[in-house]
Formats: C-alpha cells, structure tokens, sequence
C-alpha cells in the first residue's frame, strides 16, 4: 500500500516537473504550443520523434530547445550526400605525429550518457545510414571497436525539410515505423506570435534564446524509470482496448467500416502499415497524454489527441495516392474517429 | 224657458266641445273569426281642430284590460288632412277568452284627451272612443260525435320530406380522412409507430429504449447499455462520434442543445467513469439512470422543436 502511495506521489511530482518543463520550453518557442505538449509526451513514452515542416518554421530551434530543458548529453549531426554510416561512429583523421587515428564519433562520443540525438535533416542522408539509425532507435545499442555500446536513455530527434525532393532520399518504412511521432510543424497563425517572431529581437538570436532557458528541468537519467512507471500506473479499461483495436482495424480496411472518402476507392487505398509496434507507440503514448491530464485511466480523447503524429505517417497508401498523401491521410484520420464508436 | 237654459247652454258647449273633435272613426279587419290567443287589431282614426295634440297621458296603457283581454302595443302617427290633424291609434289586442261557442265580445271604449296650449290658456278637448265587439269561436267541437276507436279523434301526422343524408354522410368520412391524416403526421412527428423506424428522431427513438430498459430495473448492464444508447443518439445527431471533450463544438454545431449543456456534460463523465474508469457502479452513483431519462426526455423536446 506504502509503495503504491509513493509511485502516486512521485507520478504527481513528476506531472508538476512536466508542466515545468513544457513552460520552459513555451518561452523560448512561441506558438507552437501543441507540438511542445506532443515532444513531451514523446519524451515520457520514450519515443524518437521525426519533426516535419517547411524552412525556418523553427524545427531545429524547438529540438534545442528541448534538449537544453532536458538536460544530460547532447549529439547533433546533419544529414548530407556524401555521410556514410561509419561518419556515425568513428571520427578519422591524422594526427599531429602524421599517423591516421580513429575515435569515437558523435555518437559514441558521449557514450552512454547521451540523451538526446540529434540528425538535422535526416532525408539528406543516404539510406546506409538510416539502417545505422534502425538498430540504434530500437535497440538503443551499437557495434563498434568490437564492443557493444548501449545508450539506456537516447532519444532520437530528426527533423526533414518536406519542400525539396532533389538530392534526397525518402526514409525507409522500417526506419519511420521506429520513430514514436511524426509532427508537422507549421508557423503560427496566431498574429500576435507571428509579429515577435519578426520584430522581438530576442527570437533572431537562436543562440542566445537557447541559453536563455533553465537548463535541465527534468532529471534526464530518471526518465526511463517514470516512462516505465506511467506505462503501469495509467489503468486501460477493457472498452478502451476494444476501442483502439477498432480504430486500427478502422485505418487498415477502411472500406470494411463503412468509411467512404470523396473520389477515393477505398478498397484500394491502403496498401500496409499500421504495425501493432505502432499501435504499441499509440497505447503508450496515450498514457503519458493521459498522465499528463491528471488521470490514472485512458479515456478515447487520449488516443485521439496523439492518433494523427503517431499512426498517420505507418499508413502506406497504393502509390497512386501516395502523392496526395498529406491531404487523404488526415481526413482518413478524421472519418475513422467519426466512424468507430466509442465508447 | 227659464228651466231650458243650461240645458241649451249645457248642448252648446258640448257642441263646442264636440266640434273640436271632429270624427272617430274605428277600424277593424274583420269581426269575426277569431280564436283564443289572437291578436285583434284596431285602427282608430281621430281628426280634431287644428291646434290640437294627443295628450300621451290619455292613452290606455298597454298591459290587462279585463281578465280575457289584453292590450299589447299601442302606436300613435298623426298628419294633418284637410281642415284639421288627424291623429292614428294603432291597438293590438290579445284574446285569452276561451269560448265553448260563438259569441259576441265587447271590446270596452275610451276616452282621450287633446290639448291646445294657447296665449289666451289652454283647451282641452276629449274624444270618446265607442266601444266594438268581435265575435270568436271555440277551438273545438263542444260536442263531438263519439267515435268507437278513440285514435280516429287523433288526426294523422303531417308529412314531412325526408332528410337527404347524403351530404352529411360524405362530409363525416372527409372530416375523418382529415383526422386520419393529421394523426399520421402527428405520429411521423412523435416516430410513434409505424414511423418509429425513421431518421432524424434519434433521441426519440434513444428515450423509447430508455424506458424499456427503465422497467427493467437499475442494474449495471441495463446502465451500460442506456449509456450507449445515448452516445449513439448524440452520435447520429451530429453524424460523428461525440466524446466528451467534443461536447462544446456539439453544441456550437447544435445551440439549440446549448441550454442542456450541464446535463449533457454531467452526462458524457458519468459515460467516461462507467466506460474508462473505475467502473459502472461509480457513475451510477454520479448519475443514475432515471436522470439519463429525464436528459433524453428534454433533448427528445428540444429535437421536436428544432
């Protein structure tokens, strides 16, 4: 019972730590206040996170800004043509004696330490180093100097520039499946956010603003245990479960729930995706949300609020809609939470 | 000739007097033929001086006479004719006389006044009205033959043209169409059987469940499935699942729901404890079923209105 009254305490400190943090993080990067709530509960689910949006909406200011709240070890590395894989781990050069020496590279550097890793426009990559990234994201271990290295508390963040096509290369679904959320970013609407953005000099020096905010709200090595300690302390009542298996069936065969798209075969919409990894990714990340709302049982709302950022980018539609993807997944979203009952 | 004097001055003066009123004339339609109950009319025409006014006092007063006979109206014109006025009593008498024979009656006279107001004084001059009879008859024979069946005294009944029903008939069945009809409309309004199966009546259809399960008692199934009957009416009157943060964009969708929003909201909790969180139990606790019922039955009248 004692122990029970402890870990309710401790998910109560810890909710108070959250909203610290999500303030911090809200000071430095006006308007984007739900992609804020959606990196936290990334951060309580464990989850790597892949940012989307158009140039300058503040990507990578918003995962600085994370990090920096956060605290612990921080890695930061941009995706180009020419990266191989080994550019990952080991750092090559000659030394001052002229003999070629190899050590640990960015992300070995910190070891074990390291919380936050950070792949600044991941598209531009090759593909041989999104396989590197898929056993460091599922696994968070990593082969090198014939020793194996674990990193108990990495977080992946990667942001993409959705506008270029030339000189990049789409992420393998096997690498999207093992990134928690997809969040696309948007500069805010809100005219009162836009005009600071513009005219308050404090937001055109990233840097400065950076430092500006308290560093290390939360404690980054006790993450992993309060992850774990939500994912058994939010209760999911049998309705619930039958709920979220009907939202997933919902997405995979829409046309056998009864949802019907304008202009749109629904039979031959959906080719695969929606992994029970994913719909894994959705239960615990619900739990945070629910967590976060200050309460021990999910309720469909939970799973709502996180539904598109984690599910939408699983689905793999026919290539014939692929290209209009950003407009036919998220109203598939929409008419499968209008469609399945809950409870 | 002295015992002469007044006498001869007694006759001028009632010459005098009677020259004054000229004539008195008394009319009458008939004299005989009349029966118990009928009306007797008289017309009476006096011509007098010129000058001279009917004194209004004068004149009988409508009303019993004797205790057969009564005066009902009594109009009076009067235009001037050659030489004089000439004043017309227009008398209606009523006749309560039953008589067993034929026999004269006696309408009695009168005497009225007329005055002449000038510088020197005023005249007065009174004209006799003689009195005249009619004759009435029993209503009845006196003495009829006797009869050995007495039913022949009794006259046959007078015929009368049948009805034609026709028109009532048909009138009767349209009023009933008509009813027929606007019940059917009141019953499509209501979704009372047969139209109980038709769209856009969810909470109706949702209350009609309710009560079913109502009688069935309050146990924690019954609950449940009352809970979900209302999500579903919610559901389908929103055509999108409603949860219970969606309430305030429902009823920006629907403002006429707006004045049950406390409810509603006590409502969608009540579903999210039974459903979610600790249980059934609990939110029968927060809202037991009779409340769920009471809900629908105003969003069943909000619905109809809007």
């Amino acid at each position: 019972m004692n122990d029970i009254r402890s870990g309710d305490a401790m998910l109560t400190d810890w909710r108070e730590a959250a909203g610290r943090f999500e303030r911090a993080v809200r000071g430095a990067v006006v308007g984007q206040d739900r992609a804020i709530r959606l990196l936290t509960i990334a951060l309580f689910a464990r989850g790597h996170v892949l940012l989307e949006g158009d140039v300058g909406v503040g990507k990578t200011t918003l995962l600085r800004a994370v990090a920096r709240a956060l605290g612990g070890a921080y890695e930061r590395i941009e995706g180009t043509v020419d990266m191989m894989p080994s550019d990952l781990i080991y750092h090559t050069y000659l030394a001052n004696d002229g003999r070629p020496r190899v050590e640990p590279g960015p992300v070995l550097r910190q070891s074990e330490d390291l919380s936050i890793f950070f792949f600044n426009e991941i598209n531009r990559a090759r593909p041989q180093v999104h396989s590197l990234l898929l056993r460091l994201m599922a696994e968070r271990s990593l082969t090198a100097f014939n020793r194996e290295y674990r990193f108990p508390n990495l977080q992946v963040f990667a942001d993409r520039n959705r506008v270029e096509r030339e000189e990049t290369f789409e992420l393998p679904a096997a690498a999207r499946d093992r990134f928690l959320m997809e969040i696309g970013l948007e500069a805010p609407r809100d005219a009162e956010a836009r005009r600071a953005l513009v005219f308050d000099p404090r937001f055109h020096d990233t840097d400065a603003l950076i430092a500006g905010i308290e560093s290390g709200v939360l404690d980054h090595a006790a993450m992993a245990g309060i992850g774990a300690a939500i994912q058994h302390g939010i209760q999911a009542s049998p309705a619930i479960e039958t709920y979220v298996v009907a939202l997933w069936e919902a997405l995979v065969r829409p046309h056998e729930a009864g949802i019907r798209l304008p202009g749109i075969d629904m039979s031959a919409l959906i080719q695969g995706g929606a992994s029970p990894r994913g719909v894994a990714f959705l239960v615990r990340a619900a739990r945070v949300r629910a967590w976060l709302e200050g309460r021990d049982w999910l309720v469909p709302e939970d799973i709502r609020a996180i539904f598109p950022e984690v599910m939408a980018h699983r689905v793999f539609l026919e290539p014939i809609y692929e290209m209009r993807r950003s407009t036919i997944v998220p109203e598939l979203c929409r008419a499968v939470f209008d469609t399945v009952p809950a409870p | 000739m002295r015992r002469l004097a007044p006498l001869l001055f007694l006759l001028c003066s009632s010459l005098a007097a009677h020259s004054q009123v000229r004539t008195v004339e008394v009319r009458t339609p008939r004299p005989f033929g009349y029966f118990l109950g009928d009306l007797v009319r008289a017309q009476i025409d006096i011509v007098v001086e010129p000058g001279f006014a009917l004194q209004a006092a004068s004149l009988p007063q409508p009303g019993a006479i004797t205790y057969w006979l009564d005066l009902r109206t009594v109009a009076v014109t009067q235009d001037s004719v050659s030489g004089g006025s000439r004043v017309r009593l227009d008398l209606t008498y009523q006749n309560f006389y039953a008589a067993l024979d034929a026999r004269a009656l006696e309408i009695p006279g009168f005497v009225v006044t007329f005055v002449s107001d000038t510088d020197k004084g005023a005249t007065t001059a009174k004209a006799q009205i003689p009195p005249w009879s009619f004759n009435i008859s029993p209503l009845r024979e006196v003495q009829p033959p006797a009869r050995e069946d007495p039913r022949t005294y009794l006259r046959p009944d007078g015929r009368v043209a049948s009805l034609d029903t026709q028109p009532l008939v048909v009138g009767g069945a349209g009023f009933a169409a008509m009813a027929v009809l606007a019940f059917a409309g009141l019953a499509w309004d209501r979704t009372w059987w047969p139209f109980a199966k038709r769209g856009g009546r969810a909470f109706a259809a949702c209350l009609r469940r309710l009560r079913a399960l109502a009688e069935r008692g309050e146990d924690e199934a019954a609950y449940e499935t009352a809970l979900l009957a209302l999500h579903r009416a919610l559901d389908e009157t929103d055509g999108r699942r409603v949860l219970a943060d969606d309430l305030p964009a429902f009823l920006t969708r629907h403002p006429a729901y707006a004045r049950e929003r406390a409810s509603l909201a006590a409502f969608l909790d009540a579903s999210r404890h039974s459903f979610f969180g600790p249980g059934p139990a609990a939110a029968m606790r927060r809202l037991p079923l009779a409340d769920i019922v009471v809900l629908t039955r105003k969003l069943t009248a909000i619905e109809r209105e809007s």
